[in-house]
This record gives C-alpha cells, structure tokens and sequence, in this order.
C-alpha cells in the first residue's frame, strides 16, 4: 500500500435496488482505528459496507481498498480479501457443523492450509469471541448471541488488517457486549474496523470517529465528541415533555428527558448523549451535511 | 500485518476441504440411513433366502448398494451443498470461489464410493462362502473382467450419486430439490433402459446412469445377461461423474474461462465415446444361461 493511502477510499460511489437508491455519491475514507457508523433503517449502511467487504460492488465510483481496486482483476480481489474479515448482518450457518467446524472451514477458505497452526488459530479466535467452551457444541444448539459470536470469529481469523462487522452487537448481553468492545478496541490499534450497529452506546464507548448515513448520504463525518458537541444545549431534564421537542421520555427518576425544541419551563441542561446528537442530527431539521473542519 | 503467516492455498487447502466434506457427509444421517439400509437387506437377502444352491442371481445384487447408497447420497450430498451456503455472504468474501469449494464438495463422494466398495467386497465374500448355482451369471460362467466391472458399478453409482447430489445442491435451490432429482433419476432410469432389455439392440440402453447388466432368474429358470461391455460402461458413469462435477463449478460464472470450457468439452467428448464403447463391444447380444431346475417357476 503507497505512503498516504487511507486502507478503505471510496469516492462518488453510488448503489441502486431497482428504483431504491441506497448510496448517492458516497466519499469516505477509512484508517486504522474503530469506525462506527449509524443511521436509520434503510440509510445505505449495510450496502456501504457489504461494497468494502468485496461482498457486491458499486454502479458508480470508484472502490480502493488495502491500495487496491477490487474491480480490476480476481488477483486484487483475492489480495483484498486475504487481508479482509466480515460479518455479514444475517449469516446463515451450516446445521451440522459445531462452531468450532465451521470456524475451520472458513479458516480453510482462507488459506489456513497447516492443520495444526489452523487449529491453533481457530482456538484462539473462538476464545476471543469468548466462545473457548462452547467449540465443540453445534451450531444449531447455541443461542442467538453464541451464534453471533461463531460469526465474528470467523471475521477475526488471520488478524485482518480490515475488519468489517455489520451490528456485531445483535443479540449480544451486556456482558458479552463489554467483551466484544475490548476485543475490538484491541484490534482497532493494528487494523482498520468499520462496525455499524443501532446501539449508539457501543459507538460511543468504542469508536473515536462516527459516520452518520441517512438516505444513502453521509451526514456527518467525524469524531463522536464532535457529533455529540452538536447537541449541547439542547438536551434537558424536565418535570414535563416538552411540547414542540424532537423526541422526550419519561426516565426512571420521574423526570423527562427532552431533546431539541423549545427548553422547557423549569428544565436543567443536560448533559447530551451521542443518542441524543444522532436524533438531533437526523431530526427534521437537520438536513445538511456536517463535517468539522 | 499480524505476526500470524498466512499460507498460500494449494494443494493442501483443496485437500484439507476435501477432508471437511467427507467427514460432513459420512456424518450425514441420509446418507447413513442408507448405508445402514443397503447392508441390513444384502444381510437379510444372504441369510434368508432359502436356496440350497447358494445365493441366487448375485450378481444383481450390487444394485442394491447402488439404490439405497447411491439415491440418499443424492439428497446428503444436495443438503450439504446447500448447507454450506447458508453462509454464502461470508465465504464469499473468502480468498477461495465458489469454484473451489464446489471442488471441495466432491470430496462428499468419497464415502459413498467407500461404502459402496465395502458393500461390493461383502457381497463377494459372501458369494464366495456361500456360493452360487454353477449355472449362474459369476465368476466361472463369465470372464472375471466383466464380473468385477458389474460388481464395481455399485461404488461408482454410489459416488455418482453424490456428486449428482452437489450438481443438485448448486442449481436447485427450492424445497424437495434433491427428492425430485432421485425421482426424475429412477423414471429416466426405468423407462430409458426397459423397453430395450429384451430387444436386440439392448446395448443402446447403456446411456442410462444406471443400467443394469442381470436380468435375474427368468421363469424357466435362466438368467439374462444383458448386452454391453460392462468395463467400458464403468469408465462411462466415472466420466457421468466427472460431468457433474464441471457442471456444478460452472454455476460460479468466474470458473468459466477458456482452458475451463475446453475442460468440459473433452469430458464430454469421452463420456459419448465411452457409451458408444460400451455398446459397441463386450457382449453384442444377450445371453441366456443354462437353466437352473430348481428356479424354475414355469
């Protein structure tokens, strides 16, 4: 890869369903460290990061990944792909197989060819997916969050030094959630990790930079305390919602959370959260793009 | 780059997903069942049947390896394939293609084709502890060449199976797939080599994946052997084997390439000289064997 060449580029890249348009014009670039990105439903976060897992490609613009063009030969997607781990957002798992099986036969598509260092590798991602006990158990017996985990290990073989993880996170206890962020912010100290996910908790505890997708457009590229900044003084603490705010609930202390709008009578700033910054910024008023400079 | 290597792939990674799916498929609860299935009835048919001059019409019997192996072997082999990409959108973003891990399916034909040789070996031993009238179709009354060649159609037809079980599994993708396939193969089986058996151009029916050579005992107590050259028509269901094998990694659109389709054209090539071979050599017309007194029904 050439000095100054970020690990993922992608620029005017644009995607279409059909008459759906799931990507419009994308530049982005990606480097090593933990990337989260957020966005509602149908934003164009799966299909961004299914075009930089080499999984579809893109109608329009141009795809550089590891300083290659995925489009050009099998050779450059081969190449990108040794370097590449993924979780789809729905994987599908082969019943038969034991989680330790599976893992294998992935490990075997990727090139894991000596049987013993094959071993040894699969063990040691299984254990980081904290799943060392449940190897030999199939597939088809573990839970919903066990499963995931099986997925994410196999997106850890061979230490890639580009990890995309589509909501890694689904299914997952708290517990096994503070597992997954230490895993991945290990691993985002050598590799370049793109996580998309609807926790906006996990981003915030994770990830240094937040790309916001809404409408297959980026609203927002930057660090996550730049994202929640733009919040500030918008967020209170009220007896009563507010009549004209964004968004407001009733939390456990009897008091309401109230964000954007008008501040209520009475009401105590807040301090924001990156929930409310993306609620904020994906709210009906928030309609240009934001990059810091 | 992490410190871990990471090998080239090669012969060691065909053969290390060579050996993943052979375990899977003899694993399989199909293909098991019917393994399990073929050696109870050839047990039962040996121990039972009351003949004192041994075991009748033997060398029908590889057939029955080849039905109850061969057929469930179809609908394991079609489930493995299947089974596998369920996680599609994750191998595939793997170095290897689709290509590649159809070839590693092959490898599911492995246990068919060693169950079905054991069937085979068994059915000899038996043959040989037991024995047979000296009228029938067997080794003495026939050139041993012709009688390994019938006796081995068992394994191949078992590991042809499979492999049409990945074809199946690669191109069908709805619900009943490989049940419909193994009905289709009988019917095709069937009506592609009846109405020829008792004709002289019975050698013509050796297109049929799964002709049969023995006709069993006929009412007066012969037996048939039908026309064809068995060995050549063994070399023909391999070449069957092979075609489905090509066939199946031609559904990955990056496998095609030049020396791919050339593959594929010379495969096809032997395949139709070989059934011509088979029906134009070994035996030109029928044979019927003395007749056995104590068989006959009529």
């Amino acid at each position: 890869m050439s000095a100054g060449t970020s690990t993922v580029e992608l620029t005017g890249v644009s995607k279409r369903y059909g008459r759906t348009r799931a990507l419009a014009g994308v530049d982005i670039a990606f480097d090593r460290g933990v990337t989260g990105l957020l966005g509602p439903n149908g934003a164009g976060k799966t299909t961004l990061l299914r075009i930089v897992a080499t999984s579809i490609g893109a109608d329009s613009g141009e795809v550089r990944l590891l300083g290659r063009d995925p489009h050009r030969s099998h050779a450059d997607v081969t190449a990108v792909r040794r370097e590449l781990g993924y979780l789809p957002q729905e994987l599908g798992y082969p019943s038969d197989m034991t989680a330790f099986g599976f893992v294998e036969y992935v490990a075997v598509l990727k090139e894991w060819n000596d049987r013993e260092a094959r071993s040894q590798e699969v063990r040691r991602v299984l254990d980081a997916a904290g799943l060392a006990d449940q190897a030999s158990l199939r597939i088809s017996r573990l839970s919903g969050g066990q499963r995931r985990r099986v997925g994410l290990a196999q997106a850890l073989l061979g230490d890639p030094r580009l990890v995309v993880l589509d909501e890694p996170t689904t299914g997952l206890d708290p517990a096994q959630r503070a597992d997954l962020r230490r895993t991945l912010s290990a691993l985002g100290h050598r590799s370049t990790v793109l996580l998309s996910t609807h926790q906006t908790e996990d981003v915030a505890a994770l990830c240094e930079r937040v790309v916001v997708l809404a409408g297959g457009t980026v609203r927002f590229d930057g660090a996550v305390t730049d994202l929640v900044a733009t919040a500030v003084g918008q967020v209170w603490l009220a007896d009563e919602p507010g009549d004209d705010a964004l968004v407001s609930w009733r939390t456990g202390t009897g008091r309401h959370h109230v964000v954007g709008g008008v501040r209520p009578v009475g009401a105590d700033l807040a301090e924001p959260t990156l929930e409310d910054a993306y609620l904020l910024m994906l709210g009906p008023d928030a309609q240009r793009v934001h990059t810091p400079s | 780059m992490s410190s871990l290597s990471m090998p080239a792939s090669g012969i060691a990674g065909h053969r290390a997903m060579a050996v993943i799916e052979a375990r899977r498929m003899a694993r399989h609860p199909v293909f098991v069942l019917g393994v399990a299935l073929g050696f109870v009835l050839l047990g039962l048919y040996v121990v039972l049947v009351d003949d004192k001059t041994g075991i009748p019409v033997a060398l029908t019997l590889p057939l029955l390896g080849a039905f109850y192996i061969g057929l469930t072997s179809v609908i394991a082999a079609a489930r493995l394939t299947r089974s596998t990409e369920v996680a599609v959108e994750a191998v595939a973003t793997a170095p290897g293609t689709e290509a590649r891990r159809t070839l590693g399916l092959a490898a599911a034909g492995i246990p068919p084709f060693l169950a079905g040789l054991v069937f085979s070996g068994a059915l000899v031993v038996a043959v040989k502890e037991i024995g047979v009238a000296p009228q029938e179709w067997w080794f003495g009354t026939l050139p041993d060449w012709q009688v390994w060649s019938i006796v081995l159609l068992c394994p191949v037809a078992c590991l042809d199976g499979a492999l049409l079980g990945v074809l199946t599994g690669r191109w069908l993708r709805f619900r009943g797939a490989p049940a419909m396939v193994v009905v289709a193969l009988i019917v095709v089986t069937l009506l592609g080599q009846a109405p020829l058996l008792e004709t002289s151009s019975s050698e013509w029916r050796l297109w049929v994946p799964w002709a049969i050579f023995h006709t069993g005992d006929n009412a007066d107590g012969t037996q048939t052997l039908i026309a064809g050259n068995p060995a050549a028509y063994l070399c023909y269901l391999l070449a069957l084997g092979a075609l489905a094998v090509l066939g199946a990694m031609w559904h990955d659109r990056t496998a095609r390439t030049p020396r791919f389709r050339t593959l594929v054209a010379a495969v096809v090539a032997a395949a139709l000289a070989l059934f011509v071979l088979a029906a134009t050599t070994g035996n030109h017309d029928n044979r019927v064997s003395d007749p056995i007194p104590s068989r006959a029904t009529s």
